[in-house]
Parts: C-alpha cells; structure tokens; sequence
C-alpha cells in the first residue's frame, strides 16, 4: 500500500432525481494517513460525495478507489476500510450502546469476542462505559455523538469519514473530540473531515479543499490556500472562494 | 415475549371460538373433526403474518430512521441484506407458528403426521411472506403502505386461504379464485403434513410453495437494490 493513495475520486458526477447537480465532476485524491478537509456551504455537495464513496449514493459517472480498491466492483475490500461518523445521527433507537457496537462490528465480520474487546476498549476511550447498558434514545446530543464515533471505529478502519462531527455539540466536546480525532490521525488514520466550521477545519487539516456548487472550487494546505488568495485565515478564503463562486 | 404471546392469544382465540362454537355445527371435514381440521390453517395465519409483519417494520423503520445507512455501507452485497432481513423474519414467523402448535395440539388432541415435512413447509411459507415483508418495507415511503400489505392484503387473504374450511365447500367460481391465493397453497401443505388430507395433490401444492418463496425473495432483493429513499 506504500505510495497508493488513501482515497482517489475521479470525474465523480451526481444529479439526483430532483434535477438538482450535486456533484460536477468532482475530482480529487487524499494520500494515505493524511487529515483532509471538506469545506463547503450548505448544499455544496460534501455529504454527497462521502455518500458516492460509500455508495449510499449512486453516482452518474466517475470512479472511486480506497487503497487502490475500486469502491464499486470490489466494494466489500473497500468497504472494509471506511469507517463514517455521518452527519445525522442514525442510531437504532432499540439498541443499548454495546448492542449498536457489537452489531456493527458483526456487519464487517468481526468476530464476537474481538468486537467485545474492542467495544470495552471504545466505551472507555469515548468516557462511555457507565452508559454500555443504556438504550441509544436516552443519551443526550453528545453523547449519540459519540457512540457514532464509537461505532465507526469498530471494524479498524483505514480511512475515516467524519461528516460534521461536532455539529451541534458544546464548546468543551468539540475541544474533546478533537483531541482524540488527532490522536488517530498521528496514529496513521487517513480522516476526511467535513465541515462548515472554518476554525475547526483550520485546526484539525493539513490539506483542505473548498466544494462549492458540486465542484472542488479550490484546494491546498491553509498556508498555500491563504498565499493563493491574499488572506489571514481560512476563513477568509472561503468567503473569497465562495463569494466569487456565487458571483457575491 | 411481548410479541409473541398476544399472537398466541389471539390463535387460540380462533381455536376456540370457531373450533368449539362451529365445532358443534361441523363436526368433521373430509373424517378429520372440525377442531384438528383448523389447527394447522391457524398456525399458519399466525407465522405468515408474524413473518412479513417482522421485516417490513424492520426494514421500514430502519429507513425512516435511516439506520438502515449502517447496513448498506457496510461490505454486504444488496443479496446479503436481503437474505438477512428474510431469514430474520422466518425465524420470527416459524417461532409464532410453532408456538399455536405446540400450545393447540395438546388442547386439540393432534399428532402430526410428517413433522419434517411441516417443519419445511413452515420455514418456506415463512420465508416468502417475510421476503414480501422486506420487499414491502423496501419500497414503502409511509406507514401507511405497511398497514395496508397486513390489514388489506395479508389478513384477508389468510383469512380466504382455507384455514377454517375445506376449499371443496366453496362454489366453483371461488373455488377457481382460491387456488390464485399464495396462501391457500401454503394452508393445504401445512395441513397435508400435520393430518395427511388437502384440498389439492400435495406435491405440485409443495412445488408452488418452493416457487412462492423463490419469487418473493427476487422482490426482496431487487427491493433493496433498487428501493426509493434507500439510497441517495
């Protein structure tokens, strides 16, 4: 796997049934234990390229690979190796917080006594232990959150999807949880961040692209970015990407 | 066990009313009393409803809560989720089933005659209905839709299915009309198995049933392929 890109998207075109363009073909490439992230205006397409990747979408046209995986004609290999914390939060509301970990482990083949292990090994890292025995629907918003977390990183992922992981959570969580999600980027986890929250993506990234319209409207490291366009931060990139973009 | 025992009840509700209170009036069809005559016919209403009810509100309620993503972008083919979602509601449905039996046949006094031969028919007849269940479940976008497949497709056509008479009893016309209800085929195995007397020659009944299950589950898989509000 040395050398071979983390995440290779090509040419990705998506236009839902509404008529509404999502993706125009979009095309970029994430190397391999790097922390990317996609920035974008509501609407701009950053859900939707995550969910192309891991064909909760169906794209038009286009191609995706993971670690040199085609994400469509050998999706289980690929599959394998994506981990997603999605932006809503999707939890069965039936479940206690180990069932809904030891059930996802059981849909990637993890074997029960090593998903009981690792479940353990998640609950506490994610300060969750006491909550194991609790049904999902009683947790507060942070929480849920992080049994997404959680769950997402039960089967050892090799890249990690995390669409808007502190939406809606306290200043004192985000602070958390971006302590840990660094500490799996050092550990060699390749994350692909998506986000609305500028300082979030400035913090966390080394490597940001700017989706706006369905189309990667800019991309390079905050410094290149911020040489490129003649600004302090990100955030001011992105009003100048944006708000050229949408003719502002 | 909360879904279960009210289906039990509800079983035995029927073995009573209709087997003891029009017992009195039809004492026996084609040699068999009116009572054994029906216990297999209600073990079967019981597992085909339980069955498809089971996955299309799994299936259903996965999707509108969108849990169902974790399902689908997991390393499993359309084949695989399909299959997963049948089998958990022929498990359902064949323990629903064998629960009336198990209860009934001791109040009604049967012994089976081909328990392995009804032990398939069960798991088939399971299997179809919770293969329509998923198949249902996949291309419902309200309640409602998984309302009408128990209320206005599955009860009256179990309840037209020959469970409580022999479908010689009928006029021709309806007698024609019968032999089009999946779960006429289903009844008349079931009980050729349990007692060793049917409305039809048991085995082209038992290839029908074969045939039932393998149609519902290209439903179900195509459904899950190809369902609205599935995938994006």
């Amino acid at each position: 796997m040395n050398g071979t890109p983390a995440l290779r998207v090509e040419k990705l075109k998506k236009t839902y049934s509404t008529g509404v363009l999502a993706l125009d073909g979009v095309s970029l490439e994430i190397g391999a234990g790097k922390f990317f992230g996609l920035l974008g205006p509501n609407g701009a397409g950053k859900t939707t390229l995550i969910n192309s990747i891991v064909s909760l979408a169906r794209p038009d046209s286009g191609s995706v690979e993971v670690f040199g995986r085609d994400a469509y004609e050998e999706f289980r290999e690929a599959r394998r190796m994506i981990g997603v914390s999605p932006q809503e939060i999707n939890l069965d509301k039936f479940l206690t917080v180990e069932e809904t970990m030891l059930f996802h482990a059981g849909y990637y083949g993890v074997p029960k006594d090593k998903a009981r292990e690792r479940a353990g090994e998640l609950l506490e890292r994610f300060a969750l232990t006491d909550k194991r025995k609790q049904r999902v629907n009683t947790l507060s918003g942070g929480m849920k959150r992080r049994v997404l977390f959680a769950r997402a990183l039960m089967h050892d992922p090799k890249v990690l999807f995390l669409d808007e992981p502190t939406a809606g959570v306290d200043v004192e969580l985000r602070y958390k949880l971006w302590g840990y999600i660094r500490e799996l980027n050092h550990g060699g986890l390749t994350i692909l961040l998506t986000t609305h929250y500028l300082e979030e993506a400035e913090a966390l990234c080394e490597e940001v692209a700017l989706i706006n319209g369905g189309r990667i409207a800019a991309q390079g490291t905050s410094a290149e970015l911020k040489e490129r366009y003649g600004a302090a931060s990100i955030e001011e990139v992105y009003l100048k990407v944006v708000g050229r973009d949408t003719g502002g | 066990m909360q879904t279960l025992i009210p289906s039990l009840l509800t079983s035995l509700l029927y073995l009573v009313v209709f087997g003891v209170a029009l017992g009195g009036r039809i004492k026996q069809i084609e040699g068999i009393p009116y009572l054994e005559y029906i216990l297999p016919g209600v073990a079967l209403m019981n597992l085909v409803t339980g069955s498809q009810m089971n996955s299309s509100w799994s299936v259903f309620d996965a999707k509108r809560e969108r849990y169902i993503d974790e399902v689908l972008i997991a390393p499993m083919s359309d084949l695989q989720i399909a299959l997963a979602y049948s089998l958990g509601g022929t498990l359902r449905g064949v323990v629903m089933g064998a629960g009336v039996l198990l209860v009934g046949a001791p109040f009604v006094g049967v012994n089976i005659a081909h328990p392995g031969l009804l032990l398939l028919i069960g798991v088939l007849s399971a299997f179809t209905f919770s293969a329509l269940g998923t198949m249902v479940g996949a291309l419902a976008t309200r309640i409602e839709h998984i309302s009408f497949l128990t209320s206005v497709v599955i009860q009256p056509l179990a309840f037209l299915g020959g469970v409580f008479y022999s479908v010689g009893m009928l006029p021709e016309a309806l007698r024609i009309a019968t032999l089009f209800n999946p779960i006429f085929h289903t009844v008349d195995a079931a009980r050729y198995a349990t007692l060793e007397v049917s409305d039809l020659n048991p085995y082209p009944t038992i290839a029908v049933v074969f045939l039932l299950a393998a149609l519902a589950f290209c439903g179900a898989w195509w459904a899950i392929c190809r369902g609205p509000n599935l995938r994006y």
